[in-house]
């Protein structure tokens, strides 16, 4: 699975939202299950999912698929 | 080379941790789900708990809903998953209603959206200074008037919210109180310190909890300090979420709060669990008692043996809940007994099983006979055995009874129990610390009863080997709330089966014109406590009516109920009463005294009433009688 396929499938389970909606652009406006309470609970799930520490400076971040993948790749995820 | 191989290994072990979470999905009934994740080694992940859901509510096919509202002065709904995970693994559908973030007493008001919601449990989750402002700042210089002040504020504050909510149809209402993040101002040295705020918190708390326990039906206290020691301080909160998004708890924490508010939900909705049944062999012990002898069995100070004395001390706690340990073991009874009789470090002796089934019959069948030995329903068991097979074979045949299989792992074993539900408990009353007390007592009768019937004896010999002794009190005031209780829950062994409450009894009892005699029994096996209630009423020209003869169905088979009566006979005969008039009102359960009058010399009137003469009233009962003045009855009423 493709790192983007991993994320849009985290997202899609945490936010509740059928994987199709979710693209290589979708940002956080996109949809509404992405609000600040969805926010938490996607930083929680990328956490888990990629076994990472991310620092609370970052939530703000990555609120978007481009901005998730850039950080992962900053991180050093493949 | 070198990070390769620790790569190699990281990658090994989340695969293998990966797989062994598959296996955990795979066990096919809900209790086992429950007994995988209970040892399950790290902490569950988002994903993780939401998949155990499915998998769970999948099993129960359809599961029954659970109703909860949630007021919360901190962030609630990231904890939804984890209560709906452990909400399924107890069969349960949650619906959640989470009013708006604030301390929203509004809501318990009879148009507010929380009781639309018609919750079966309203959770209230409120963070310390929520009491009273002063709990945010460090209070250890205030002087003691001002910290008594404060403590007597914080209280009547929580006591207040909550009562507000109790006022309304609320369900169980789950008080909890965030702990502090913070250490204590005095750092280390709080314990020590002639103000520390450890010991403060404590008292209040403490204080808090006596209040709701005697002010406020159906509310529990779920104490997240409790959590927190069980998680772990620095794991309990995840300070970025706290800091960031008012959202306190780790993924630990979170699971484990969510596992103690469905633990009440479990409580609730299902039939109350009364009766422990255990199994012997590598349940009780390690080993197999009829293969490795009293010698060779492992229960001792040395491992593996300290495990199963550990276990053997948690049985006796759950006996301080008010359930009741019974004993089924495929075995030679001769092993059990000496088990049970010799070995040095066995804890539960025959005295703590109220019933015992050790034979080579299929332990289903057991179950029956025990259910029918102490007439209580197979619904209230959980039976407790280390066997794939005896578990599978009881859960086929009895679903109705609860089972848990004896971990595996021998460490495990002591705390197996800890985490089922519905062995916790809500309230707790003196009767219950009592319970299988009395129950021992019962089957030290049964067996009494049959040695004497195996060597010929018949029921006479056993009641005087009893050496029962009745005390009769005349109109006891301070038994009020007992006798009250009484005419509320006795069904079977009631004749007129008339319900009052306290200001009744207490009405029957300071009336000249009414005559309120109650009874306990005592044999040599034990005190019964109060189990029977007379209430005669004086009528003009000598006569007196019967309003009401009851007795627990504890006591029954002794010639209690005759002897109680002929002594009351024999108090109203003394004062000139020569005709006594007496009612039995059939119900759906009180089939059991159908005959009593008849039996004990009442004719029928002709008119639908019963009556009989105070002459030669018989007193030959195996029992001797004391009035609470501690005169025998026949030289009172001789006198």
């Amino acid at each position: 699975m493709s790192l983007f396929e991993r994320v849009r499938s985290t997202i899609a389970t945490t936010l509740k939202v059928p994987e199709h909606r979710i693209t290589e652009s979708t940002v956080h406006e996109d949809l509404p299950a992405w609000d600040s309470l969805g926010q938490v609970n996607l930083v929680m799930a990328l956490e888990q999912t990629f076994d990472l520490m991310i620092e609370v400076e970052d939530f703000e971040q990555i609120k978007s698929v481009p901005a998730i993948l850039a950080y992962l790749d900053q991180q050093g995820v493949r | 080379m070198r990070e390769w191989n620790v790569a190699f290994i990281v990658l090994a072990a989340m695969a293998n941790a990966k797989c062994a979470f598959d296996n955990l999905l795979t066990h096919s009934s809900r209790s086992a789900l429950q007994a995988g994740l209970a040892q399950w080694p790290t902490d569950l992940t988002l994903t993780q708990a939401e998949q155990l859901r499915g998998r769970a509510l999948a099993l129960e096919g359809s599961p029954r809903p659970l109703r909860l509202a949630v007021v919360h002065t901190y962030t609630s709904d990231l904890l939804e998953p984890w209560l709906a995970m452990h909400a399924a693994l107890e069969g349960f559908e949650l619906q959640t209603y989470h009013a708006p973030y604030g301390l929203t007493v509004q809501e318990a008001t009879s148009s507010s959206a929380l009781l639309a919601h018609r919750p079966d449990l309203t959770l209230l989750m409120l963070r310390r200074d929520d009491l009273d402002p002063g709990l945010s700042r460090p209070f250890v210089a205030l002087p003691s008037q001002q910290l008594t002040a404060l403590r007597e504020r914080s209280v009547a504050r929580l006591v207040e919210i909550t009562a507000a909510f109790r006022a309304h149809d609320v369900g169980q209402i789950l008080v909890t109180l965030l702990p502090s993040l913070l250490p204590a101002s005095l750092g280390q040295y709080d314990a020590q310190a002639e103000v520390s705020e450890a010991a403060w918190w404590q008292a209040t708390k403490a204080a808090l909890c006596e209040r709701l326990r005697s002010e406020l039906p159906a509310t529990s206290f779920i104490d997240l300090d409790d959590v927190q020691a069980q998680v772990g301080r620095r794991a309990f909160y995840d300070t970025r979420y706290w800091y960031s998004a008012s959202y306190p708890f780790s993924a630990a924490a979170a699971a484990e709060f969510a596992r103690r508010v469905t633990v009440v939900g479990t409580l609730l909705k299902t039939p109350r669990a009364k009766v422990l049944v255990l199994d012997a062999d590598n349940t009780l012990w390690g080993g197999v008692v009829g293969e490795d002898g009293i010698d060779g069995i492992a229960l001792g100070p040395e491992y593996p043996g300290n495990v199963f004395v550990d276990f053997q001390r948690r049985l006796l706690a759950f006996q301080q809940r008010g359930l009741i340990l019974a004993m089924c073991s495929k075995n030679n009874p001769a092993d059990v007994e000496q088990v049970l009789q010799c070995h040095p470090h066995q804890i539960l002796r025959d005295a703590h099983f109220a019933a015992r089934r050790v034979n080579w019959l299929p332990k289903a069948e057991n179950l029956r006979s025990l259910a029918e030995e102490l007439n209580l329903g197979l619904d209230s068991f959980v039976f407790v055995d280390d066997s794939d097979h005896e578990c599978a074979a009881v859960r086929h045949a009895l679903p109705q009874v609860q089972v848990v299989q004896v971990p595996k792992r021998a460490v495990d074993v002591p705390a197996c129990l800890d985490r089922i539900a519905r062995l916790e408990v809500l309230t707790l009353t003196t009767e219950d610390l009592a319970k299988t007390e009395l129950y021992a007592q019962e089957r030290l009768r049964r067996e009494l009863n049959d040695d004497i019937g195996r060597s010929g004896g018949n029921q006479s010999d056993y009641l005087s080997r009893l050496q029962m002794k009745m005390r009769i009190s005349v109109d006891p005031i301070a038994h009020l709330a007992r006798l009250a209780q009484l005419t509320q829950k006795t069904n079977q062994f009631n004749l007129t089966t008339r319900r009052y409450d306290e200001q009744c009894m207490r009405r029957f009892i300071e009336d000249r014109k009414t005559l309120v005699l109650d009874f306990s029994l005592a044999d040599t096996f034990g005190d019964s406590g109060i189990v029977g209630l007379a209430i005669w009423r004086r009528v003009d020209g000598g006569c007196a009516e019967l309003d009401t003869l009851l007795m627990s169905c504890r006591v029954i088979g002794r010639m209690a109920e005759s002897a109680f009566l002929a002594a009351g006979l024999r108090l109203l005969a003394a004062e000139g009463i020569t005709q006594v008039v007496a009612d039995f009102l059939p119900t759906a359960k009180n089939d059991l005294v159908r005959e009593f009058l008849p039996q004990h010399g009442f004719e029928p009137d002709g008119r639908g009433r019963w009556t009989r003469t105070l002459t030669e009233i018989a007193g030959d009962y195996p029992i001797e009688i004391t009035l609470t003045t501690g005169e025998p009855v026949s030289s009172t009423v001789a006198a």
